[in-house]
């Protein structure tokens, strides 16, 4: 029995001592390969816990070989053991510092995200009772201011809903610092988890979908239309900033790669939407007066809408009476365009890029020659601006000549 | 005559102190690790860290009698204090030391390890001012003179 005890002995530490004759180098590509794994752990990693955990395999990595500290020393041209710790240690607190940040931000874009939940439900309430309102054929003085309550409560609703939503992008924005192509797997998985856990394309599609509800249900005025113009111009820019970065995180992803085009979509009709209302209201403008331009939807279009119209009661001028052809010109310039369109819509439609200063000179001078005609300075006023001329220098002269008389008498 | 052998021994003695070479010691040429250097379909092997290239060719002629079986082959190489190059590789008998010189390596010493058993995995270490060889359960101690034990 007791041979046994000492054969095992034997074997056991001539196994160990076999294990101890271990190549230098093997151990320090031993080390070599176990740093590069701690290197790639801290790139990859997604959490702070993560970083945690990686903080004590570092610290068991230095225990396992500090006895090899010598031979590392030499060996890890040309770092040291020291400095190569050193070296992940402070790539470890960078990348947790980054954590820092995004629990930060996570906080923040949550408790956006609570909010934007809670203004969408509102949203749809409000939408429902203002349609209920519409639908009443005859509108009291308590419907009509009700109404009006409930449309502005709306419009500020989405319009802060807007805000919290484009809040959510910029602050996903902040996250790509790197070109999408540059980011590494981790990264991706943060981004992607960032955009899932805030519904981040849903709630993009709900806010444009709102908006495009709300001019359905309300009737907007030219500041109104211009203000959301401008709405959807922003967004759309942190969009077309934000999408295509996103589009390259999801390049695998069908689905997702499908809802970030399904959002340009939105973003496409929203402006689409925007700009058929401008160009309904100003249609409306010249039918409520009884002035049938051709179907406009476009700045061009209007123009030669326009310039036909124009052209078709100038050849009309024979034709029609004077009175009527006279009539439709008032009507045309007096009551729509320069009352109306040209002070109100005009510059909107400019500053959208909807229609050119050329547009509006060109329908401009083409009134100058429709007035020509139409109601051109009579030889009539010229025999009055004559009158009134001498009538003018026979006082100046009476008046001289009593001064003259004066002064021979005195 | 005596102040002429005075004269002559010295301008002897001055003339071979102005032609000794000047020797820079004490020195330490010792490499921490051995390297181990895969051989290219030419022949060469290179060396970041010290940043050397050198056809072994000839040395698996020396060692297998084969200059063409060399390719995709590994070599172990350590240097050790003195500056010796000590190389050798799986399946080799001998271990051997080089010395630089001019534009290549000199052999300066063929120590044989085993007249009939080939390393199977060999690895050196340094053990200054010798070099340590494993081979699975077998040690050695080497240096320039040959096999220390």
């Amino acid at each position: 029995m007791k041979a046994k005890i000492l054969l095992s002995v034997i074997i056991s530490f001539l196994l160990f001592s076999i294990s101890l004759a271990q190549s230098d180098y093997e151990k320090t590509q031993s080390f070599k390969s176990k740093y590069k794994q701690i290197e790639e752990a801290i790139k990859n990693a997604t959490s702070l816990e993560e970083c945690n955990q990686i903080g004590i395999n570092i610290s068991r990595l230095k225990e396992e070989f500090l006895q090899d500290k010598p031979l590392l020393d030499k060996s890890l041209y040309p770092d040291n053991f020291d400095a190569s710790f050193a070296k992940i240690e402070r790539a470890l607190e960078v990348r947790k510092g980054d954590f820092t940040q995004i629990v930060e931000l996570t906080t923040t874009v949550g408790t956006l995200k609570s909010k934007v939940t809670e203004l969408s439900e509102k949203n749809q309430d409000l939408i429902g009772q203002i349609r209920q309102l519409n639908l009443k054929v005859e509108k009291d003085a308590a419907t009509i201011a009700s109404l009006e309550k409930l449309v502005n409560q709306l419009k500020a609703n989405i319009q802060q809903r807007d805000l919290l939503v484009r809040d959510i992008v910029d602050s996903l924005l902040a996250e790509f610092v790197k070109a999408p192509s540059t980011l590494n797997d981790a990264e991706k998985q943060a981004i992607i988890s960032k955009v899932d856990s805030k519904n981040l394309f849903y709630n993009i599609e709900r806010t444009i979908s709102d908006n495009i509800q709300f001019m359905r249900v309300t009737q907007l005025t030219a500041d109104d239309l211009s203000e959301m113009k401008k709405q959807y111009r922003d967004f759309n820019k942190l969009w077309k900033q934000i999408g295509p970065k996103l589009a390259d995180v999801y390049l695998n992803k069908r689905d997702k790669s499908t809802e970030i085009a399904n959002i340009d979509n939105w973003f496409s009709e929203w402006n689409m939407r925007i700009n058929e209302e401008m160009w309904n209201q100003i249609s409306k403008l010249f039918r409520e007066k009884n002035l049938k331009l051709l179907p406009f939807s476009s700045g061009e279009q209007f123009t030669n809408s326009a310039l036909s119209f124009i052209d078709d009661e100038i050849k009309n001028l024979g034709v029609k009476s004077s009175e009527e052809s006279e009539k439709i010109f008032y009507t045309f310039t007096d009551s729509v365009y320069f009352a109306k369109v040209e002070p109100t819509w005009i510059p909107i439609l400019i500053e959208n890029n909807m229609m050119t200063e050329a547009n509006k000179d060109s329908i401009e001078s083409r009134i100058g020659i429709w007035k020509e005609k139409v109601a051109p300075a009579s030889a009539f006023n010229w025999v009055y601006f004559i009158l009134i001329g001498i009538i003018v220098i026979l006082i100046i002269a009476y008046f001289m000549k009593g001064r003259k008389k004066q002064s021979v008498e005195n | 005559m005596h102040k002429v052998r005075i004269i002559l021994i010295s301008l002897t003695l001055l003339t071979t102190y102005g032609c000794s070479s000047l020797i820079l010691s004490p020195s330490d040429f010792s490499w921490p690790i051995e390297n181990v250097l895969k051989v290219d379909e030419k022949g060469f092997v290179s060396e970041d860290r010290y940043t050397f290239t050198i056809n072994v060719k000839k040395l698996f002629f020396e060692e297998f009698k084969d200059s063409t079986n060399y390719s995709g082959k590994e070599i172990r190489i350590i240097r050790d204090k003195s500056g010796y190059y000590y190389i050798t590789g799986k399946d080799f008998k001998n271990v051997y030391l080089f010395l630089p010189i001019e534009n290549g390596m000199k052999l300066e010493k063929k120590i044989t390890i085993s007249e009939t058993e080939s390393l199977t995995a060999p690895v050196l270490n340094q053990k200054s001012p010798n070099i340590e060889l494993i081979d699975g359960t077998k040690k050695f101690l080497l240096n320039y003179k040959g096999l220390v034990r």
